[in-house]
């Protein structure tokens, strides 16, 4: 008796989602156009990530928003109101679902869910990445625990090459080295494991895809976790190649070496009318110093 | 003499099966306690159960968590008094006012609702709950009162489910004594039958309880997690599994020690409704 009706059950919600997934396409305008009315007197809904994130730590610092003291203290002067999102995900959706909504992802994860905004009137992309006019970005970094050998320095050597930088610039990052030397595959066999940061692993899955391609006899594993799972992982097992989103700390023994630039772009609801910020007003919403929408300029 | 063996066999596999839950037990009180007690010492006890202030990449660092332990409760009391009159109340109804048939249905739902996986809840919470949270009541929506609601909603099937049994677990009896002595179906379900079962309610709600305080990825999607201390319903909060969760992934050092801490905190929480949960049981036998 319970299996039938748990049968039913199971019916009903399938047509549910069936009708409910038709209306949704055609539906989907609609909400967009509720958002529209942007009321900019409403106070600023800040998202930032947690701290110690690799993203988080590139924008306060590139925006002022840490202050390092000549005593060697630094604080975060994030305002303690900012809800913390603990991935770009979730910093997306909350963005995107929240109207009056700041906050800031990776370049490569920015999709057409949210808004981006030009910071003192440059739209992130990578032509202002590369020039340095837009200054919000970060690098992105594989580490070696000691001198590369092997197997460990050809995929650095490869990255670097005009080939893995060619990959590094079709998935959203930067080129480190422009015009660098055409790889060419020494032959060489075995296993390496590369463990390490979730910003960085979608776009070592595409490198390592190109490296085996020019060396079937060696295998790639890659490890997400996070910076600093890779960068134990490294400093316990010198055979494993830690990739990092940040920059390595005191005590982190390991021979660090810049594999891409990552850009930070600001974000905002696609109902926020507002196109371009100054830097100094993103740094006041996230510190708290400006409270409503239309005190950004 | 072959029975025998197997006999003996089978026992033994079944204290092996034992002993593996015992140690696993065992082995995560030994790293929580290792990984977390000198992080204590070296914070100071009292600064890290009392500071006021979480902020682990200043330096210096503070790791104050008193913020988390009252997000906690606070989060957890709102989920008690949400989800346990409703849980009861439908616990009541199942038990002794609702048709066969509706029971049948009722049933599985309720027990549907414990299946889904937790994050599922969350993103239900951040789609639905939080802008109408956001329209209805102002703020940016993710805050105490979203959390709460939310896991008002989660604790309803451990609510429900266990009440419900304790509640007909009471001989029939009693109902019928109350009956013939003139009370009402309604009077004598709630001054009786409730009554009795008090016991086996309040261990629905201790579990309850276990089940809002351990509510990890749902509470990070809607709660806002911000570390300091709660100030208002309205405004956001972080809890102690989300301190732990969201700040592990790029945690290193006394960080990551202070995060190993705050599951210490956690677990004697944990530890403190478990017994709580015991003793009640316990209880519950003596009466019956």
């Amino acid at each position: 008796m319970k299996k039938h009706i748990l049968a039913v059950i199971l019916v009903v919600m399938v047509l549910l989602t069936g009708t409910l997934a038709g209306c949704n396409s055609t539906s989907n305008t609609n909400t967009n156009t509720n958002n529209s009315a942007f009321d900019n007197t409403k106070a600023i809904s800040v998202i930032t990530r947690e701290e110690g994130s690799g993203a988080r730590g590139a924008f306060i610092e590139i925006m002022g928003i840490e202050v390092k003291n000549p005593d060697g203290t630094k604080q975060d002067r994030t305002t303690t109101e900012a809800i913390v999102a603990n991935t770009t995900d979730l910093v997306m959706s909350n963005v995107a679902n929240g109207q009056y909504a700041i906050g800031y992802v990776s370049l490569g994860s920015v999709n057409d869910t949210v808004k981006t905004v030009k910071v003192d009137g440059i739209a992130v992309t990578e032509a202002t990445i590369k020039d340095k006019s837009y200054k919000i970005w970060r690098p992105f970094i594989v580490a070696t625990n000691g001198e590369a050998t092997g197997i460990k320095k050809d995929f650095i050597d490869f990255i670097l090459s005009k080939q893995g930088q060619d990959v590094a610039a079709a998935n959203n990052t930067v080129k480190v080295v422009e015009n660098g030397a055409e790889y060419k595959s020494k032959g060489l066999s075995g296993k390496l494991v590369v463990a390490g940061s979730s910003s960085v692993t979608p776009l070592m899955e595409k490198l390592k895809e190109a490296y085996v391609l020019l060396n079937p006899n060696v295998t790639v594993e890659v490890q997400m976790s996070d910076s600093s799972a890779g960068i134990a992982a490294a400093i316990d097992n010198p055979e494993i190649l830690a990739m990092t989103s940040r920059k390595l700390k005191d005590g982190e023994n390991l021979i660090p070496v810049e594999i891409a630039l990552d850009g930070i772009a600001v974000i905002v609801n696609k109902a926020n009318p507002i196109d371009n910020l100054s830097a100094e007003s993103i740094t006041k919403a996230f510190t708290g110093e400006l409270k409503l929408w239309n005190e950004m300029k | 003499m072959k029975k025998k063996l197997i006999d003996k066999l089978s026992t033994a596999i079944f204290f092996i099966c034992a002993l593996v839950s015992i140690l696993s037990v065992l082995l995560i009180c030994i790293f929580l306690f290792a990984g977390g007690v000198p992080a204590m010492g070296k914070i100071g006890f009292f600064e890290f159960l009392f500071g006021q202030v979480w902020k682990p990449s200043d330096i210096p660092a503070l790791y104050g968590i008193m913020p988390m332990i009252i997000g906690s409760l606070y989060v957890t009391a709102g989920a008690i008094l949400i989800g346990v009159p409703i849980g009861i109340l439908t616990a009541v109804f199942m038990s002794h006012f609702c048709q066969k048939g509706i029971h049948k249905f009722l049933k599985p739902l309720v027990d549907l609702l414990a299946g889904i996986p937790s994050i599922v809840y969350g993103f239900f919470g951040l789609m639905v709950l939080v802008p109408v949270i956001r329209d209805q009541f102002g703020g940016n929506g993710n805050s105490i009162l979203t959390a709460s609601i939310l896991l008002g909603i989660m604790i309803l099937p451990t609510v429900i489910s266990i009440s419900e049994a304790a509640l007909r677990a009471v001989p029939d009896m009693y109902y019928e004594g109350a009956l013939a002595l003139g009370s009402t179906h309604e009077r004598s379900v709630f001054s009786i039958v409730l009554p009795a079962a008090k016991s086996g309610v309040f261990a629905s709600i201790v579990l309850g309880i276990g089940r809002a305080v351990g509510e990890t990825m749902a509470v990070i999607m809607v709660a806002g997690n911000q570390a300091r201390m709660p100030i208002d319903l309205l405004k956001g909060v972080r809890t102690l599994t989300a301190n732990i969760v969201i700040e592990m992934g790029y945690a290193q050092g006394l960080h990551r020690e202070a995060l190993i801490a705050t599951g210490v905190v956690l677990f004697v929480f944990i530890l403190l409704l478990n017994i709580s949960f015991h003793l009640l049981s316990n209880r519950k036998k003596v009466n019956g």
